[in-house]
């Protein structure tokens, strides 16, 4: 089966923010930043070595692992913006020398590109782009560059680029702590052309020629590698499905590299729609005259009433991976409280409910209340209009939304009857777990592979025991003790760490976080975390948690947050304090000495278009006082993807390397891969280097994300759901 | 060495023995790479042309499915060719919402029908959302003429996004039949009808670029 290109792109394309989906307004005319498919060496849409102009599809999410003699880099590309690209990159790069002395570093460095002008008649499109403008600055430079489709097989650029791109090596960062902006390098030095020639010969094949100044000064500088004979470079992409490439070049014709890349696309799931099975259909009421007991209310004398009918309907929310906790019912009105366990957008799971509420409830009752629980707390109320149901059923997801009321729910409703919960309070899972450690530049990879067991206890509503013991089976993980202060690239044994109780503390800075391989490589039973957390709702619009317990890993002690987020507020604002102690290195329940009370006040804002910022200010695990913002795109299919910072009063020096911390968030619905209906999630957070500053305990279980997935801004952004 | 290898491969095979039991099905943790790769996979599997059905269950003809539905099943019953999936099903009425009907495949994938035309689907990972047609009164007329159609897709972003065509109605070559040809988007469809009374007894329509075309043979109106 050949499905049409065509439309599937037009399905693909055009980003149609969920305010056009629910206000039913055409698409509006807008012209798209011009695509790149073939991604150079440093991981961005480009030619060889060499940038071009060109964009990813928005949200894109890739990598790309490319290998010649003069260095090995691992890029991790994001579309942030139609028009703007990000990169993290992890490169080993040879003829370098630091403290480890192995002849070469690792080193992540960053860049950003953001396309200013589109491509539009005659004029090409022009993007401004920075290559490592942070951090050690290897492949630092900058480049303005214009790129023109000459033929639909054809594209031509050329550019102006600066430092590295004009064959200028700068000042390697590599001594201070580096991790900030060099703003004072940016355009700086000889500004020299580059060009390349993309010519797509077959639908997969591209071959691409190019014209770089890159003089590899720093890879060459011990004498053992040469640069390229001439300045150009020829390369072969192909294309093996959208989703992958590999690609062969030659640098100046005498040195050979090759190439794979990777590219997801959160738009182009392999199920857009789900695998779930169909929702059961409306059932429009009979006439007045087919039950006149049921229009007229006559049935809610009767006392079994709703408790038959709160089974029946419990029983087959339960068979679409829903809880139905209480219920109140009268004459016209029913509310259900749900718990949502099986899909990812909460309009889902409200939209089936509301179908199940038209079969199972009589005929007098024509206002639908849907109130969202998670945990106990009740973080939203739908309501609807029976008729509405009915008469929508069968038409574009806008127009229900457009009638649906979103409202804070009331957290204690004195008429609610609870429903017997037929899910068991006791759940457990075992399982096998991977855990991978990256970026220590001696051994860029180590792993663990072990078998876990995950158990919890549902004492009532929001008061669960939840744990998790781990048996390790075979890794390389190892248990390590943190660097040697003065003795860069020497670590301690965990003996001469555990010997002296001063190297718990570095220049006065409690090891908060840099001794965190003390707790990896054991081989006997851990216990990762093991707490009795309760969830409550103080008042409306109001959540509070506490957990006590194993924290985490390296911490155990007592985390109490309290949230105020209204269902239809973008606004939202929180209070953490945690009492915590660190943990032995290896006995499950013992502690060492350090104690510290952390604290933050936090203000959540939900901005358009699914970004959302968060800034929190507050004392960290070190004492340090300061401040994180982080800023997440979040997809209506539940993609995410972020990016924070974290700057304390810990000078860079006491810091250390990367200055300050930062790192990028990324996660991914199971659903969106698989098509099956689950809420869980593959998350990663790539980029914090174990250091003492900016660190936070690392809490199971805060309360926004829990509040906010069904209040108004995800609400309607995943609302093309409800009828599914 | 050997020692090492074959506890690691033991230990390899005592873990994927136990991949995942319990009773608690939710709050899974996968690493980011194992849905790239189970992405890739899907992908890979689809190019090969694996999506095919593998049942072992002894083939049996439309007509026999046919039969025996109408014994089993007293209500209304459809039979649908998907054409690109490559099999044929009965189809039972679960729901019917004024002039819609709902019916349902034992596993539960759903196709929606208003008078006839098909409406939405459920259930088959590229589904129709709904389709707002704008031939129908057209088409039960058997005249000649032009409309719109919108068909709406619930996209892989997670958004319901709308395909609109432009659609012209005709008599068929054969008699009876009327056809509708419909444009946009740099994609054409034609859809066949054989319109009786209000009712569309069989008929063949396209669904989606993933789905493409059906077949519809009403069993039992």
């Amino acid at each position: 089966m050949r499905a049409h290109p065509s439309l599937t792109r037009r399905l693909l394309a055009s980003t149609v923010p969920a305010a056009l989906l629910l206000s039913l307004g055409a698409t509006p005319a807008r012209t798209d930043p011009l695509i790149g498919d073939v991604m150079n060496s440093y991981g961005l849409a480009g030619a060889v070595e060499t940038p071009t102009a060109e964009m990813l599809p928005d949200g894109t999410l890739g990598g790309t692992v490319s290998y010649t003699e003069l260095g090995r880099r691992h890029d991790l590309v994001f579309q942030l913006h139609p028009r703007i690209t990000t990169a993290l990159r992890y490169s080993r790069v040879p003829g370098i020398n630091d403290h480890n002395d192995l002849g070469h570093i690792w080193d992540r460095s960053f860049d950003i590109r953001v396309q200013a002008l589109e491509e539009r008649g005659w004029q090409p499109a022009v993007s401004i782009g920075l290559q490592d403008f942070m951090g050690t600055g290897v492949y630092s430079g900058e480049y303005i560059v214009a790129t023109k489709t000459l033929t639909p097989r054809l594209r031509a650029t050329i550019g102006l680029g600066w430092g590295r791109l004009a064959g200028e090596q700068r000042d390697l960062d590599a001594d201070d702590e580096g991790g900030k902006p060099n703003v004072g390098d940016w355009f700086t030095g000889s500004a020299k052309p580059f060009g390349s020639v993309t010519w797509q010969a077959t639908d997969k094949l591209r071959l691409v020629a190019e014209y770089s100044n890159d003089k590899y000064t720093r890879e060459t500088a011990s004498g053992e590698k040469d640069a390229p004979g001439k300045h150009i470079n020829l390369g072969a992409y192909y294309v093996f499905n959208p989703q992958y490439q590999v690609g062969v070049y030659a640098l100046g014709g005498d040195i050979i590299g090759a190439q794979f890349s990777f590219a997801l696309n959160p738009r182009n799931a392999p199920f857009p729609s789900g695998l779930e099975k169909a929702p059961a259909p409306v059932r429009p009421r009979p006439a007045p005259a087919a039950d006149p007991d049921g229009w007229s209310g006559a049935w809610s004398a009767d006392p079994s009433a709703q408790p038959a009918i709160q089974t029946v309907l419990a029983k087959a929310l339960a068979d679409e991976g829903q809880k139905l906790s209480a219920m109140s019912l009268s004459t016209n009105r029913a509310e259900v409280r749900i718990q949502n366990d099986r899909y990812i957008q909460q309009p889902e799971a409200i939209g089936r409910t509301a179908r199940l509420m038209t079969r199972a409830l009589p005929p007098s009752v024509d206002t639908f209340v849907i109130t969202s629980m998670r945990d106990g707390m009740a973080t939203s109320s739908v309501t609807l209009r029976r008729a509405d149901v009915e008469r929508l059923e069968n038409t574009e997801a806008g127009k229900i939304a457009a009638v649906a009321q979103i409202s804070d729910a009331d957290p204690r409703p004195g008429n609610l009857l609870a429903s017997a919960d037929p899910s068991p309070r006791f759940k457990w899972r075992l399982g096998p777990y991977l855990e991978l450690g990256v970026f220590d530049p001696q051994d860029p990879l180590r792993y663990e592979v072990g078998a876990e067991l995950k158990a919890s206890y549902e004492f009532g509503p929001g008061l669960v025991l939840s744990g998790r013991v781990r048996q390790r089976a075979f890794g390389s993980l190892e248990q390590r003790g943190p660097g040697i202060p003065g003795e860069r690239g020497e670590h301690y044994t965990p003996e001469e760490y555990l010997a002296n109780p001063a190297n718990e503390y570095m220049d006065g800075v409690p090891r908060v976080r840099s001794d965190t391989r003390m707790y990896t490589g054991n081989h006997s039973p851990t216990v990762p975390e093991l707490t009795l957390a309760w969830y409550a709702q103080p008042a409306s619009s109001v959540y509070s948690r506490v957990t006590v317990g194993l924290l985490e890993r390296a911490y155990g002690g007592v985390s109490g947050e309290l949230l105020w987020k209204p269902a239809d507020s973008a606004l939202g604002l929180g209070v953490e304090i945690d009492r915590v102690r660190k943990r032995d290195f290896e006995d499950a329940f013992k502690f060492r000495d350090y104690e510290v009370t952390t604290g933050f006040v936090s203000v959540y804002y939900e901005l358009a278009q699914g970004y959302t910022a968060q800034l929190d200010v507050g004392k960290y695990l070190a004492g340090d006082k300061g401040a994180t913002i982080s800023l997440t795109r979040e997809f209506a299919n539940g993609w995410r993807v972020g990016a924070y910072a974290t700057k304390t009063d810990l000078s860079a020096e006491k810091f250390g390397e990367g200055s300050f911390d930062k790192g990028i968030t990324v996660s991914i619905p199971i659903g969106w891969a698989t098509g099956t209906p689950t809420r869980d999630r593959a998350t990663a957070d790539l980029g914090s280097l174990s250091r003492d500053g900016g660190a936070k305990v690392d809490v199971q279980g805060r309360l926004y994300d829990k509040v906010r997935d069904a209040q108004s801004v995800k609400l309607n952004q995943g609302w093309g759901r409800f009828w599914r | 060495m050997i020692g090492t290898t074959s506890r690691a491969a033991l230990a390899v095979a005592l873990i994927a023995g136990l991949s995942a039991c319990g009773n608690d099905d939710s709050g899974r943790e996968a690493n980011p790479l194992l849905i790239a790769a189970k992405s890739a996979a899907q992908t890979a599997t689809r190019i090969r042309g694996a999506g095919k059905p593998q049942q072992t269950a002894a083939p049996r003809t439309p007509e026999q499915m046919a039969t025996e539905a109408l014994r089993v099943n007293p209500g209304p019953l459809i039979l649908v060719g998907f054409e690109s999936l490559g099999r044929n099903q009965v189809m039972a009425m679960t729901g019917q919402n004024g002039s819609t009907r709902t019916y349902m495949t034992p596993s539960e994938e759903a196709l929606i029908l208003r008078n006839g035309m098909v409406i939405g689907t459920r259930g088959l990972g590229n589904d129709l959302s709904v389709a707002e047609s704008g031939t129908e009164a057209l088409i039960h007329a058997g005249r000649s003429g032009q409309a719109r159609r919108v068909m709406r897709y619930f996209s892989g972003d997670g958004l319901e996004r709308p395909l609109e065509f432009d659609c012209s109605t005709a008599p068929g070559p054969k008699p009876g039949v009327v056809v509708e040809s419909c444009s946009g988007h740099g994609a054409k469809f034609q859809n066949n009808y054989l319109p009786q009374g209000g009712q569309i007894p069989v008929s063949r329509q396209w669904l989606g670029p993933k789905l493409g075309y059906v077949t519809l043979q009403v069993l039992r109106p």
